[in-house]
Protein backbone atom coordinates (compact mmCIF):
# COMPACT_ATOMS: atom_id res chain seq x y z
CA UNK A 1 0.00 0.00 0.00
CA UNK A 2 1.40 3.08 -0.90
CA UNK A 3 0.90 6.86 0.86
CA UNK A 4 0.90 9.53 -1.48
CA UNK A 5 1.97 12.86 -0.67
CA UNK A 6 -0.08 15.03 -2.21
CA UNK A 7 -2.17 16.71 0.53
CA UNK A 8 -4.70 19.25 0.61
CA UNK A 9 -4.40 21.08 4.51
CA UNK A 10 -6.53 24.12 5.75
CA UNK A 11 -6.79 26.16 9.07
CA UNK A 12 -9.56 27.86 10.18
CA UNK A 13 -9.90 30.38 12.66
CA UNK A 14 -13.51 31.16 14.00
CA UNK A 15 -13.38 34.14 16.56
CA UNK A 16 -10.71 32.48 18.99
CA UNK A 17 -11.31 28.66 17.83
CA UNK A 18 -8.64 27.25 15.04
CA UNK A 19 -8.78 24.30 13.76
CA UNK A 20 -6.35 22.47 11.01
CA UNK A 21 -7.69 19.95 8.30
CA UNK A 22 -5.18 17.53 6.11
CA UNK A 23 -6.66 15.31 4.00
CA UNK A 24 -4.96 12.71 2.65
CA UNK A 25 -5.47 9.32 0.23
CA UNK A 26 -4.35 6.18 0.26
CA UNK A 27 -5.18 3.32 -2.35
CA UNK A 28 -6.44 0.34 -0.60
CA UNK A 29 -9.09 -3.11 -1.44
CA UNK A 30 -12.41 -1.51 -1.09
CA UNK A 31 -14.67 -3.52 1.46
CA UNK A 32 -16.67 -6.61 0.06
CA UNK A 33 -19.80 -5.80 -0.09
CA UNK A 34 -18.88 -2.55 -1.56
CA UNK A 35 -16.40 -3.15 -4.56
CA UNK A 36 -16.98 0.39 -6.48
CA UNK A 37 -17.25 2.51 -3.91
CA UNK A 38 -13.82 4.43 -2.17
CA UNK A 39 -13.64 5.09 1.36
CA UNK A 40 -14.28 8.22 3.41
CA UNK A 41 -12.83 8.05 7.18
CA UNK A 42 -12.55 11.24 9.40
CA UNK A 43 -9.59 11.28 12.43
CA UNK A 44 -10.51 14.29 15.20
CA UNK A 45 -7.62 14.65 17.30
CA UNK A 46 -8.54 16.55 20.24
CA UNK A 47 -5.32 18.22 21.19
CA UNK A 48 -4.11 18.86 24.44
CA UNK A 49 -2.77 22.16 22.84
CA UNK A 50 -6.36 23.32 22.65
CA UNK A 51 -7.75 22.78 25.99
CA UNK A 52 -5.93 22.69 29.37
CA UNK A 53 -8.44 19.89 30.15
CA UNK A 54 -8.50 17.89 26.57
CA UNK A 55 -6.04 14.73 27.66
CA UNK A 56 -3.63 12.89 25.19
CA UNK A 57 -4.50 9.39 23.84
CA UNK A 58 -8.00 8.09 23.17
CA UNK A 59 -10.57 10.59 21.47
CA UNK A 60 -13.08 11.00 24.32
CA UNK A 61 -16.64 11.35 23.88
CA UNK A 62 -16.69 15.22 22.96
CA UNK A 63 -14.24 13.82 19.99
CA UNK A 64 -16.15 10.81 19.18
CA UNK A 65 -19.14 13.02 18.72
CA UNK A 66 -17.98 15.91 16.64
CA UNK A 67 -16.05 13.06 14.10
CA UNK A 68 -19.62 11.45 14.26
CA UNK A 69 -21.65 14.75 13.00
CA UNK A 70 -18.90 15.52 10.03
CA UNK A 71 -18.82 11.82 8.81
CA UNK A 72 -22.81 12.21 8.73
CA UNK A 73 -22.87 15.59 7.14
CA UNK A 74 -20.27 14.10 4.39
CA UNK A 75 -21.30 10.65 4.04
CA UNK A 76 -24.63 10.52 4.46
CA UNK A 77 -25.75 13.49 2.62
CA UNK A 78 -23.19 12.12 -0.48
CA UNK A 79 -21.20 15.16 -0.43
CA UNK A 80 -18.00 13.91 -1.60
CA UNK A 81 -18.31 11.38 -4.52
CA UNK A 82 -17.03 7.90 -3.34
CA UNK A 83 -17.96 6.32 -6.81
CA UNK A 84 -15.33 8.58 -8.74
CA UNK A 85 -13.24 7.20 -6.14
CA UNK A 86 -13.13 3.30 -7.37
CA UNK A 87 -10.03 2.96 -9.69
CA UNK A 88 -10.67 -0.59 -10.23
CA UNK A 89 -13.60 -2.35 -9.05
CA UNK A 90 -13.06 -5.32 -6.33
CA UNK A 91 -8.75 -4.59 -6.44
CA UNK A 92 -8.43 -0.75 -5.72
CA UNK A 93 -10.10 2.21 -4.63
CA UNK A 94 -8.96 5.56 -2.37
CA UNK A 95 -9.73 5.96 0.75
CA UNK A 96 -9.34 9.22 1.71
CA UNK A 97 -8.66 9.85 5.30
CA UNK A 98 -9.93 13.60 6.77
CA UNK A 99 -6.98 14.48 10.04
CA UNK A 100 -8.61 17.62 12.16
CA UNK A 101 -6.12 18.94 14.73
CA UNK A 102 -8.25 21.64 17.52
CA UNK A 103 -5.37 24.00 18.22
CA UNK A 104 -7.19 26.33 19.95
CA UNK A 105 -11.03 25.99 21.58
CA UNK A 106 -12.75 29.07 21.83
CA UNK A 107 -15.40 27.53 21.74
CA UNK A 108 -18.16 25.78 18.93
CA UNK A 109 -15.51 23.49 17.77
CA UNK A 110 -18.00 21.10 15.07
CA UNK A 111 -18.16 24.24 12.82
CA UNK A 112 -14.46 24.98 12.55
CA UNK A 113 -13.71 21.48 12.32
CA UNK A 114 -16.40 21.19 9.39
CA UNK A 115 -15.47 24.26 7.74
CA UNK A 116 -11.70 22.99 8.02
CA UNK A 117 -12.93 19.34 6.77
CA UNK A 118 -14.91 21.04 3.62
CA UNK A 119 -12.01 23.59 2.86
CA UNK A 120 -9.44 20.85 3.02
CA UNK A 121 -11.55 18.74 0.80
CA UNK A 122 -11.85 21.33 -1.90
CA UNK A 123 -8.16 21.59 -2.17
CA UNK A 124 -6.85 17.99 -1.44
CA UNK A 125 -5.64 16.69 -5.27
CA UNK A 126 -5.28 13.17 -5.93
CA UNK A 127 -2.72 11.66 -8.28
CA UNK A 128 -4.42 10.53 -11.67
CA UNK A 129 -3.81 6.52 -12.42
CA UNK A 130 -4.42 4.42 -14.98
CA UNK A 131 -4.49 0.62 -15.42
CA UNK A 132 -1.54 -1.25 -17.13
CA UNK A 133 -0.28 -4.16 -17.20
CA UNK A 134 -0.62 -7.01 -19.18
CA UNK A 135 -4.36 -7.75 -18.35
CA UNK A 136 -5.11 -4.11 -17.57
CA UNK A 137 -5.69 -5.13 -13.66
CA UNK A 138 -2.70 -3.17 -12.74
CA UNK A 139 -2.50 0.60 -11.10
CA UNK A 140 0.07 2.77 -12.46
CA UNK A 141 -0.15 6.09 -10.09
CA UNK A 142 1.23 8.95 -12.64
CA UNK A 143 3.35 11.37 -10.03
CA UNK A 144 2.06 14.85 -9.88
CA UNK A 145 5.11 16.21 -12.34
CA UNK A 146 3.67 13.65 -15.05
CA UNK A 147 0.30 14.26 -14.70
CA UNK A 148 -1.76 17.02 -13.08
CA UNK A 149 -3.67 15.43 -10.01
CA UNK A 150 -7.47 15.73 -10.06
CA UNK A 151 -9.71 17.15 -7.53
CA UNK A 152 -12.60 15.44 -5.54
CA UNK A 153 -16.11 15.15 -6.69
CA UNK A 154 -17.63 17.24 -3.91
CA UNK A 155 -21.26 17.73 -5.08
CA UNK A 156 -22.08 20.07 -2.41
CA UNK A 157 -21.12 21.83 1.12
CA UNK A 158 -22.81 20.36 4.08
CA UNK A 159 -21.73 23.34 6.96
CA UNK A 160 -22.87 22.84 10.15
CA UNK A 161 -23.87 25.38 12.37
CA UNK A 162 -24.06 24.82 16.29
CA UNK A 163 -27.26 26.88 18.32
CA UNK A 164 -27.27 26.91 22.70
CA UNK A 165 -30.16 27.62 24.45
CA UNK A 166 -30.98 28.93 28.08
CA UNK A 167 -33.99 27.82 29.15
CA UNK A 168 -34.06 30.57 31.99
CA UNK A 169 -34.10 33.44 29.85
CA UNK A 170 -35.14 31.92 27.02
CA UNK A 171 -32.68 32.97 24.64
CA UNK A 172 -30.93 30.83 21.84
CA UNK A 173 -27.44 31.64 20.57
CA UNK A 174 -25.70 30.88 17.53
CA UNK A 175 -22.17 29.62 17.73
CA UNK A 176 -21.40 29.23 21.39
CA UNK A 177 -17.86 30.49 22.73
CA UNK A 178 -16.66 28.24 25.20
CA UNK A 179 -17.86 30.57 28.17
CA UNK A 180 -21.14 29.95 26.74
CA UNK A 181 -20.94 26.44 26.44
CA UNK A 182 -19.90 25.76 30.03
CA UNK A 183 -23.27 27.40 31.04
CA UNK A 184 -25.70 26.48 28.44
CA UNK A 185 -28.47 24.50 29.15
CA UNK A 186 -28.98 22.31 25.44
CA UNK A 187 -27.28 22.49 22.32
CA UNK A 188 -27.99 21.57 19.04
CA UNK A 189 -26.27 21.14 15.47
CA UNK A 190 -28.06 21.72 12.19
CA UNK A 191 -26.02 20.67 9.21
CA UNK A 192 -27.72 22.14 6.51
CA UNK A 193 -26.40 23.28 2.36
CA UNK A 194 -26.96 25.85 0.61
CA UNK A 195 -29.39 24.79 -1.41
CA UNK A 196 -31.56 24.26 1.54
CA UNK A 197 -31.44 20.88 2.51
CA UNK A 198 -31.15 19.66 5.85
CA UNK A 199 -28.03 17.13 5.72
CA UNK A 200 -28.17 16.46 9.26
CA UNK A 201 -29.80 17.42 12.77
CA UNK A 202 -28.10 16.52 16.47
CA UNK A 203 -29.30 17.31 19.59
CA UNK A 204 -28.09 15.11 22.24
CA UNK A 205 -30.45 15.65 25.47
CA UNK A 206 -29.88 19.17 27.56
CA UNK A 207 -32.95 21.00 27.93
CA UNK A 208 -35.58 20.02 26.06
CA UNK A 209 -37.23 23.18 23.61
CA UNK A 210 -40.58 23.44 21.54
CA UNK A 211 -40.57 22.36 18.17
CA UNK A 212 -41.70 26.48 17.05
CA UNK A 213 -37.61 27.19 17.92
CA UNK A 214 -36.68 24.55 16.29
CA UNK A 215 -38.30 25.60 12.63
CA UNK A 216 -36.67 28.91 13.85
CA UNK A 217 -32.80 27.44 14.26
CA UNK A 218 -33.41 25.41 10.90
CA UNK A 219 -34.14 28.78 9.01
CA UNK A 220 -31.04 30.73 11.11
CA UNK A 221 -28.87 27.78 9.93
CA UNK A 222 -30.33 28.22 6.22
CA UNK A 223 -29.31 31.80 5.60
CA UNK A 224 -25.90 31.60 7.31
CA UNK A 225 -24.97 28.36 5.53
CA UNK A 226 -25.36 30.52 2.01
CA UNK A 227 -22.81 33.30 3.53
CA UNK A 228 -20.51 30.48 4.73
CA UNK A 229 -20.53 28.78 1.40
CA UNK A 230 -19.71 31.67 -0.17
CA UNK A 231 -16.55 32.62 1.84
CA UNK A 232 -15.41 29.12 1.49
CA UNK A 233 -16.01 28.99 -1.98
CA UNK A 234 -13.93 32.26 -2.34
CA UNK A 235 -11.20 30.96 -0.44
CA UNK A 236 -10.55 28.06 -2.61
CA UNK A 237 -10.63 30.13 -5.49
CA UNK A 238 -8.06 32.80 -4.55
CA UNK A 239 -5.94 29.77 -3.66
CA UNK A 240 -6.53 27.61 -6.58
CA UNK A 241 -5.57 31.23 -8.79
CA UNK A 242 -2.37 31.41 -6.81
CA UNK A 243 -1.37 27.73 -7.05
CA UNK A 244 -1.66 27.74 -11.02
CA UNK A 245 0.50 31.32 -10.75
CA UNK A 246 2.70 29.38 -9.27
CA UNK A 247 3.00 26.41 -11.32
CA UNK A 248 3.48 29.16 -13.98
CA UNK A 249 6.77 30.08 -12.22
CA UNK A 250 8.44 26.82 -12.82
CA UNK A 251 9.73 27.43 -15.78
CA UNK A 252 13.20 27.52 -15.75
CA UNK A 253 14.05 31.51 -15.49
CA UNK A 254 13.54 31.53 -11.42
CA UNK A 255 16.62 30.18 -10.21
CA UNK A 256 15.93 28.43 -6.96
CA UNK A 257 12.70 30.89 -5.57
CA UNK A 258 9.98 28.35 -5.05
CA UNK A 259 11.13 25.07 -3.80
CA UNK A 260 7.36 23.84 -3.57
CA UNK A 261 7.19 22.58 -6.98
CA UNK A 262 9.92 20.63 -7.18
CA UNK A 263 8.79 18.33 -4.60
CA UNK A 264 6.25 15.65 -4.25
CA UNK A 265 3.80 17.83 -2.45
CA UNK A 266 1.37 20.74 -2.54
CA UNK A 267 0.54 21.96 0.56
CA UNK A 268 -2.37 24.38 0.78
CA UNK A 269 -2.90 27.17 3.33
CA UNK A 270 -5.99 29.06 3.31
CA UNK A 271 -6.37 31.03 6.08
CA UNK A 272 -10.38 31.53 6.19
CA UNK A 273 -11.24 33.88 8.99
CA UNK A 274 -15.10 34.50 9.88
CA UNK A 275 -14.68 36.87 11.73
CA UNK A 276 -18.15 38.08 10.68
CA UNK A 277 -19.85 34.39 11.45
CA UNK A 278 -19.12 35.29 15.03
CA UNK A 279 -21.56 38.15 15.10
CA UNK A 280 -24.22 36.39 17.79
CA UNK A 281 -28.23 36.73 16.77
CA UNK A 282 -30.01 36.76 20.02
CA UNK A 283 -33.39 35.87 19.53
CA UNK A 284 -35.81 36.35 22.49
CA UNK A 285 -38.65 34.11 22.65
CA UNK A 286 -41.20 35.03 24.75
CA UNK A 287 -44.40 32.27 25.46
CA UNK A 288 -47.32 33.35 23.36
CA UNK A 289 -49.17 32.02 26.73
CA UNK A 290 -48.51 35.19 28.33
CA UNK A 291 -50.14 37.14 26.14
CA UNK A 292 -46.81 38.67 25.33
CA UNK A 293 -45.95 39.04 21.25
CA UNK A 294 -43.12 37.38 20.00
CA UNK A 295 -40.08 39.15 19.75
CA UNK A 296 -37.30 38.94 17.46
CA UNK A 297 -34.10 41.12 17.36
CA UNK A 298 -31.74 39.84 14.51
CA UNK B 1 33.85 20.82 -3.72
CA UNK B 2 30.76 22.73 -4.37
CA UNK B 3 27.94 20.87 -4.46
CA UNK B 4 24.37 22.03 -6.28
CA UNK B 5 21.84 22.47 -4.05
CA UNK B 6 17.85 22.06 -5.25
CA UNK B 7 17.12 25.26 -3.97
CA UNK B 8 20.23 27.31 -4.90
CA UNK B 9 21.66 27.84 -1.45
CA UNK B 10 25.08 27.50 -0.57
CA UNK B 11 26.10 24.48 2.00
CA UNK B 12 26.21 26.81 4.97
CA UNK B 13 22.79 28.26 4.01
CA UNK B 14 19.77 28.18 5.85
CA UNK B 15 16.32 28.34 4.99
CA UNK B 16 14.17 31.44 5.59
CA UNK B 17 13.14 31.82 8.82
CA UNK B 18 9.74 32.87 10.65
CA UNK B 19 8.29 32.32 13.92
CA UNK B 20 5.62 34.10 16.04
CA UNK B 21 4.69 33.74 19.53
CA UNK B 22 1.59 34.24 21.42
CA UNK B 23 -0.61 32.58 18.57
CA UNK B 24 -3.03 30.68 20.72
CA UNK B 25 -5.71 31.99 23.21
CA UNK B 26 -5.82 28.81 25.68
CA UNK B 27 -2.74 27.66 26.09
CA UNK B 28 -0.32 29.60 28.46
CA UNK B 29 2.40 30.02 25.96
CA UNK B 30 2.84 29.30 22.16
CA UNK B 31 5.04 29.89 19.28
CA UNK B 32 4.96 28.94 15.75
CA UNK B 33 8.22 28.29 14.19
CA UNK B 34 8.66 27.78 10.61
CA UNK B 35 11.97 27.09 8.63
CA UNK B 36 11.45 27.17 4.68
CA UNK B 37 8.42 24.65 4.22
CA UNK B 38 9.04 22.61 7.68
CA UNK B 39 6.51 24.71 9.72
CA UNK B 40 6.04 23.55 14.10
CA UNK B 41 3.04 24.69 16.40
CA UNK B 42 4.26 24.56 20.19
CA UNK B 43 1.77 25.04 22.53
CA UNK B 44 2.71 25.17 26.84
CA UNK B 45 0.66 24.94 29.93
CA UNK B 46 1.86 25.06 32.83
CA UNK B 47 2.86 24.96 35.73
CA UNK B 48 -0.03 22.73 36.97
CA UNK B 49 0.04 20.75 40.11
CA UNK B 50 1.37 17.71 40.91
CA UNK B 51 4.00 15.63 39.24
CA UNK B 52 3.65 12.21 37.10
CA UNK B 53 4.20 9.06 38.69
CA UNK B 54 7.64 8.27 38.02
CA UNK B 55 8.74 11.77 38.31
CA UNK B 56 10.77 13.31 41.43
CA UNK B 57 8.01 15.58 43.12
CA UNK B 58 10.86 17.70 44.65
CA UNK B 59 11.74 19.10 41.03
CA UNK B 60 9.65 20.50 38.29
CA UNK B 61 8.46 18.00 35.56
CA UNK B 62 8.69 18.80 31.88
CA UNK B 63 5.82 16.87 29.74
CA UNK B 64 6.07 16.50 25.86
CA UNK B 65 3.57 15.58 23.24
CA UNK B 66 4.18 15.16 20.20
CA UNK B 67 1.58 15.17 17.25
CA UNK B 68 2.45 14.24 13.56
CA UNK B 69 1.04 15.80 10.81
CA UNK B 70 -1.39 12.72 10.07
CA UNK B 71 -1.31 9.04 11.40
CA UNK B 72 -0.95 7.20 14.47
CA UNK B 73 1.60 8.04 17.36
CA UNK B 74 4.79 5.49 16.13
CA UNK B 75 7.84 4.85 18.12
CA UNK B 76 9.42 7.29 16.00
CA UNK B 77 7.25 10.10 17.74
CA UNK B 78 7.73 8.65 21.58
CA UNK B 79 11.62 9.03 20.42
CA UNK B 80 11.44 12.79 19.46
CA UNK B 81 8.98 13.65 22.29
CA UNK B 82 12.07 11.51 24.62
CA UNK B 83 14.88 13.81 23.40
CA UNK B 84 12.73 17.23 23.48
CA UNK B 85 11.83 16.50 27.16
CA UNK B 86 15.72 15.83 28.02
CA UNK B 87 16.80 18.33 25.80
CA UNK B 88 14.39 21.44 28.05
CA UNK B 89 14.72 19.67 31.14
CA UNK B 90 18.36 20.86 30.88
CA UNK B 91 17.50 24.34 30.35
CA UNK B 92 14.90 24.95 32.67
CA UNK B 93 15.42 25.67 36.21
CA UNK B 94 13.67 23.50 38.00
CA UNK B 95 14.10 23.64 41.32
CA UNK B 96 11.60 26.84 40.92
CA UNK B 97 8.31 25.43 40.77
CA UNK B 98 8.36 21.81 42.59
CA UNK B 99 5.83 19.15 42.44
CA UNK B 100 4.31 21.13 38.98
CA UNK B 101 3.98 19.56 35.88
CA UNK B 102 4.81 21.86 32.47
CA UNK B 103 3.68 20.46 29.41
CA UNK B 104 4.74 21.01 26.09
CA UNK B 105 2.66 20.18 23.21
CA UNK B 106 4.35 19.80 19.63
CA UNK B 107 2.06 19.78 16.81
CA UNK B 108 3.68 19.46 12.89
CA UNK B 109 2.18 21.45 10.40
CA UNK B 110 4.24 20.82 7.65
CA UNK B 111 7.02 18.24 7.76
CA UNK B 112 10.16 19.50 4.86
CA UNK B 113 13.00 18.28 6.82
CA UNK B 114 15.11 19.71 9.64
CA UNK B 115 11.74 18.85 11.92
CA UNK B 116 12.95 17.82 15.45
CA UNK B 117 15.60 21.51 15.22
CA UNK B 118 12.26 23.09 14.86
CA UNK B 119 10.84 21.59 17.18
CA UNK B 120 12.93 22.51 19.59
CA UNK B 121 13.58 26.12 18.76
CA UNK B 122 9.49 26.72 18.81
CA UNK B 123 9.20 24.70 22.18
CA UNK B 124 12.10 26.93 23.14
CA UNK B 125 9.94 30.06 21.88
CA UNK B 126 6.86 29.09 23.95
CA UNK B 127 8.21 28.24 27.16
CA UNK B 128 9.40 32.05 27.17
CA UNK B 129 6.52 33.36 26.17
CA UNK B 130 4.32 31.25 28.46
CA UNK B 131 7.13 32.72 31.22
CA UNK B 132 8.53 29.48 32.42
CA UNK B 133 11.81 30.17 34.61
CA UNK B 134 15.04 28.98 32.47
CA UNK B 135 18.50 29.52 32.46
CA UNK B 136 19.12 30.05 28.81
CA UNK B 137 17.63 29.48 25.27
CA UNK B 138 18.35 26.53 23.43
CA UNK B 139 19.35 27.02 19.40
CA UNK B 140 19.10 23.96 17.21
CA UNK B 141 20.14 23.33 13.93
CA UNK B 142 20.56 20.41 11.66
CA UNK B 143 24.14 19.24 9.36
CA UNK B 144 24.30 16.02 7.41
CA UNK B 145 26.84 14.82 5.62
CA UNK B 146 26.21 13.92 1.77
CA UNK B 147 27.75 11.09 -0.16
CA UNK B 148 31.01 12.97 -1.75
CA UNK B 149 32.05 13.98 2.08
CA UNK B 150 30.63 17.44 2.12
CA UNK B 151 28.79 18.63 5.39
CA UNK B 152 25.69 21.37 4.68
CA UNK B 153 23.14 22.62 7.00
CA UNK B 154 19.40 22.54 7.26
CA UNK B 155 18.39 19.79 4.25
CA UNK B 156 14.60 19.94 3.03
CA UNK B 157 13.48 16.34 3.12
CA UNK B 158 14.91 15.41 -0.20
CA UNK B 159 18.08 16.33 0.65
CA UNK B 160 17.61 14.28 3.71
CA UNK B 161 16.99 11.15 2.01
CA UNK B 162 19.84 11.57 0.24
CA UNK B 163 22.36 11.96 2.69
CA UNK B 164 24.89 9.56 3.80
CA UNK B 165 24.31 10.99 7.80
CA UNK B 166 23.07 13.72 9.35
CA UNK B 167 23.13 15.09 13.16
CA UNK B 168 20.42 17.24 14.82
CA UNK B 169 22.65 19.77 17.23
CA UNK B 170 21.34 21.90 20.16
CA UNK B 171 23.31 24.54 21.29
CA UNK B 172 22.83 26.79 24.35
CA UNK B 173 22.26 30.43 22.82
CA UNK B 174 25.03 33.06 23.18
CA UNK B 175 24.75 35.21 26.08
CA UNK B 176 24.72 38.97 26.24
CA UNK B 177 25.54 39.70 29.84
CA UNK B 178 25.68 42.41 32.12
CA UNK B 179 27.96 39.68 34.28
CA UNK B 180 32.04 39.27 34.17
CA UNK B 181 33.27 37.45 31.49
CA UNK B 182 34.63 34.91 33.93
CA UNK B 183 31.08 33.56 35.56
CA UNK B 184 30.13 32.95 32.34
CA UNK B 185 32.60 30.32 31.00
CA UNK B 186 32.94 26.75 32.03
CA UNK B 187 36.70 25.82 32.67
CA UNK B 188 38.09 28.43 30.37
CA UNK B 189 35.25 28.08 27.61
CA UNK B 190 32.40 30.59 26.77
CA UNK B 191 29.16 28.84 27.70
CA UNK B 192 27.66 28.93 23.80
CA UNK B 193 30.48 26.35 23.02
CA UNK B 194 28.71 23.94 25.00
CA UNK B 195 26.23 21.06 23.26
CA UNK B 196 23.51 20.24 24.82
CA UNK B 197 21.84 17.36 22.60
CA UNK B 198 23.27 15.49 19.66
CA UNK B 199 21.38 13.14 17.75
CA UNK B 200 23.05 11.41 14.66
CA UNK B 201 21.66 9.01 12.01
CA UNK B 202 23.82 7.29 9.81
CA UNK B 203 27.31 6.83 9.77
CA UNK B 204 30.05 9.32 9.74
CA UNK B 205 33.78 10.05 10.44
CA UNK B 206 34.90 11.36 14.07
CA UNK B 207 36.38 14.07 11.42
CA UNK B 208 33.08 14.81 9.87
CA UNK B 209 31.41 15.20 13.42
CA UNK B 210 33.51 17.38 14.60
CA UNK B 211 33.17 19.56 11.48
CA UNK B 212 29.36 19.24 11.69
CA UNK B 213 29.83 20.66 15.10
CA UNK B 214 32.08 23.74 13.96
CA UNK B 215 29.51 24.75 11.31
CA UNK B 216 26.75 23.54 13.98
CA UNK B 217 27.76 26.42 16.50
CA UNK B 218 28.70 29.24 13.83
CA UNK B 219 25.30 28.73 12.24
CA UNK B 220 23.64 29.20 15.88
CA UNK B 221 25.22 32.38 16.42
CA UNK B 222 22.74 33.58 13.81
CA UNK B 223 20.52 31.32 15.02
CA UNK B 224 20.74 33.17 18.39
CA UNK B 225 20.55 36.73 17.40
CA UNK B 226 17.54 35.84 14.95
CA UNK B 227 15.43 34.33 17.91
CA UNK B 228 16.53 37.70 20.43
CA UNK B 229 15.37 40.17 17.95
CA UNK B 230 12.40 38.30 18.02
CA UNK B 231 11.79 37.91 21.48
CA UNK B 232 12.81 41.83 22.39
CA UNK B 233 10.41 42.91 19.20
CA UNK B 234 7.86 40.98 20.82
CA UNK B 235 8.24 42.42 24.32
CA UNK B 236 8.11 45.25 23.33
CA UNK B 237 5.30 45.34 21.36
CA UNK B 238 3.39 43.64 23.77
CA UNK B 239 3.88 46.44 26.23
CA UNK B 240 2.89 48.57 24.32
CA UNK B 241 -0.09 47.00 24.55
CA UNK B 242 -0.09 46.60 27.69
Amino acid sequence: MVTYREDGSSEVQLGQTRVMGIVTAQLVQPYRDRPKEGMLSIFTEFSPMADPSFEPGRPGELAVELGRIIDRGLRESRAVDTESLCILAGKFVWAVRIDIHILDNGGNLVDAANIAALAALLTFRRPECSLGGEDGQEVIVHPPEIREPLPLMVHHLPIAITFGFFSNESILLIDPTHNEEAVMNGRMTTTVNANGDICAIQKGGGEGVPQRVIMQCLQLATSKAASITKQIKDAVEAFNTERALRKIKRHPTSTGVDVREKQNQYTCNIPVSLEHFKSKTEVVITRTRKHYPLNMAA
Amino acid sequence: MEVDREDGRSQNQLRPLACSSNILHRAHGSASWSQGDTKVLAAVYGPKAGTKKNENPEKACIEVIWKPKTGQIGKLEKEYEMILKRTLQSICILTVNPNTTTSVIIQVVNDDGALLPSAINAACMALVDAGIPMRHLAVSICCCVARSGLVILDPTKLEEQNMKAFAYLVFPNSVHSVLPEGSLSVQGEPIENGIITSVTHGVMSVDDYFYCLEQGRAASTKLSDFLRRNLQQQSTDSSKAG
